[in-house]
């Protein structure tokens, strides 16, 4: 009962905080001072284009009702039309998320593996040289900007030694090892620079649950080394690296924007730069919003999984 | 709770710094901190003398690699790029730490008031610091340079702005619970029996005390800020060109990967090396102070 009294709290709280970040998003786009049309289509805009765009924003109504009335039109599930395009927001953003989604798919399949795999590594050759090394390597990824590695990894698998493409375009057209191709890169750069926070976090905790009385009792009892890795320290250990799973996630929105302009793929982060580029404020609006409830609906999920998955927040509640 | 004067005097004994005790200190510290001293001469010396000018075209044939003239090759208009790498230096440095000392004093502020205070007034400021980070910084950095218009793009000072307001309320939350700690203690309920002001008890008594968090978070957001600024210019949002800032000069040269890699390697090894040193010397730094860095974003 109590368990469930704190999940609904936890999600009227997403709410609010969504419902706050769709006012931020609105005053930073549009309640600034000073003429929005001035500022999207800059000084020397002639006074027709200025008027044109203003009529289509409705900026002739007041903030509070521009703001009323984009809200109402989100929560019908009306995301507005694009000012560049001229076609409905959805239906400019409905294929690149498919796209994206793809590639955050693949890179977090990927994610996974190279994040536990190392940590499990390390804390079981606690203090040894393959520890140290892989935490000297996390802390060189983890410096490294992502548009770095992006380039890097495209320099060297697909100029240096060309096994996969360069351009990851991918359309309704291709088949399916032509797509997996195309996105392998873009997916495992994704996935590099999640992991790197994910290993030392998860190292820290898998560390502590190993030290911990119970695994002990199961090393006691007979269990095999396997058996308590999986079965008893590894469920405990992941809590902690669960909100860093949900940070990543934050990040995997930031890092999709770059990734994917390295390597030209058409997914929703390449569409919020395009939509920047052309100032086309109804689809830079949608876009943001979408990210953050991505990450928000994230956060809410580990959370959730926390309360759930960790004894001791079970019975302290 | 009894207050006598003995336990007035009586602050927690927290671990502080000893910069004299070189020796004493781990050795990621010493590394990252060389590293950071090479940087901030390199940084120095490219204010003020550059082989040839940062937006002097055509010093050499274009693309023709490393050479002795030219040790980091040229990008696609002549232009030599270890100058534009050199000048560089002390853009990306003075960036970084303006951003994130803005950040620092609007975040501190906000968060240590917030912390003291409680109340209402700590709920609406945590509410919109959680809104704040639940846009993923990126494109929260992207729409206010947008915001701006085109005036201001391509500004330094708005840049500072930028890494400034997404860094505030990162830094906000930190500095709330730190304070939410340090209002529990004696010396605090002194201070407001003595009559001090709320800005009195903020500055005199919860600051110095919470500085030691603060600094480790002060040192980690330092080592992100390069990051974020280079990606900004690598987007194309960042510092108006011909500015060599790091970031940007990786995505001018990225046409050049096949014929020249070391215009982009040079730069990328400059921020890399850069944001290693920050990290080392963060890392260390919070081992000594007993602290724990918070990772993420």
């Amino acid at each position: 009962m109590t368990i469930l009294r704190l999940i609904v709290s936890r999600t009227l709280l997403s709410v609010l905080t969504l419902l706050l970040v769709s006012v931020i998003i609105f005053l930073i786009l549009e309640a600034l001072p000073g003429d929005v049309a001035t500022r999207i289509l800059g000084r020397d805009a002639t006074a027709k284009a200025l008027e044109v765009l203003r009529s289509q924003l409705h900026l002739d109504q007041p903030a509070l009702s521009r703001y009323l009335h984009w809200l109402v039109d989100l929560l019908r599930g009306n995301l507005g039309v694009s000012l560049a395009t001229g076609r409905p927001v959805a239906d400019v953003l409905g294929p690149r998320i498919v796209n994206t989604l793809l590639l955050s798919l693949l890179a977090f399949v990927i994610y996974l593996v190279l994040a536990i795999v190392p940590a499990i590594i390390q804390a079981t050759h606690r203090g040894g040289i393959i520890d140290n090394a892989i935490s000297v390597l996390t802390l060189l990824l983890l410096s490294l900007p992502d548009f770095l590695l992006a380039t890097i990894l495209l320099f060297t698998f697909a100029v240096a030694v060309p096994i996969l493409p360069a351009l990851a375009t991918v359309s309704e057209a291709s088949s399916w090892q032509d797509t997996l191709r195309a996105i392998i890169l873009p997916a495992v750069t994704l996935a590099i620079m999640m992991a790197v926070y994910a290993i030392r976090v998860l190292r820290d905790s898998l560390i502590e649950v190993l030290r911990s009385d119970y695994v002990r009792l199961a090393e006691l009892k007979g269990l095999g080394a396997y058996a308590v890795l999986w079965r008893h320290a590894l469920p405990n250990a992941i809590v902690p690296a669960l909100n860093v799973t949900a940070l990543n996630l934050g990040f995997l929105i930031g890092g999709v924007v770059i990734v994917e302009r390295v390597f030209s793929y058409p997914g929703f982060g390449t569409l919020l730069i395009d939509a920047l580029q052309l100032r086309d404020i109804p689809l830079i609006k949608a876009t943001v919003m979408i990210s953050a409830v991505v990450y928000i609906a994230a956060n809410l999920v580990a959370d959730i999984c926390a309360i759930l998955l960790q004894p001791r927040l079970r019975a302290g509640q | 709770m009894t207050l006598t004067t003995s336990n007035l005097r009586k602050r927690p004994v927290t671990p502080h710094l000893d910069i004299g005790r070189w020796r004493a200190m781990s050795g990621p510290f010493k590394v990252g901190s060389v590293i950071l001293v090479v940087h901030a001469i390199f940084a120095v010396v490219g204010m003020f003398w550059t082989p040839y000018g940062f937006a002097q075209m055509a010093t050499g044939i274009p693309l023709s690699g490393a050479s002795w003239q030219h040790p980091m090759g040229l990008d696609q208009i002549g232009r030599d790029v270890l100058s534009r790498f050199m000048y560089g230096a002390h853009i990306v440095l003075i960036l970084s730490f303006a951003g994130t000392i803005l950040g620092m004093v609007l975040g501190t502020t906000l968060g240590l008031l917030s912390g003291y205070l409680g109340g209402w007034f700590d709920e609406i400021v945590q509410r919109l610091v959680e809104a704040m980070i639940s846009i993923p910084f990126l494109a929260l950095a992207l729409v206010m340079i947008i915001a701006a218009g085109p005036a201001l793009a391509g500004e330094p000072a708005l840049i500072v702005l930028v890494v400034g307001l997404v860094y505030a309320p990162r830094i906000a939350r930190i500095a709330r619970a730190a304070a939410m700690e340090i209002a529990t203690r004696e010396y605090v309920a002194v201070a407001e029996l003595r009559g001090e002001g709320t800005w009195s008890i903020i500055f005199r008594e919860i600051l110095p005390n919470t500085a030691n968090v603060l600094l480790v978070e002060f040192s980690l957001r330092l080592s992100y800020a390069p990051i974020l600024i280079g990606a900004l210019g690598f987007l194309g949002f960042g510092i108006r060109p011909p500015t060599p800032e790091w970031g940007l000069m990786i995505s001018e040269n990225r046409n050049l990967l096949i014929a020249s890699p070391v215009t982009v390697f040079g730069p990328g090894l400059g921020l890399a090396s850069l944001v290693i040193g920050f990290n080392l010397f963060t890392d260390g730094l919070s081992r000594m102070l007993g602290q724990r860095p918070v990772v993420g974003a």
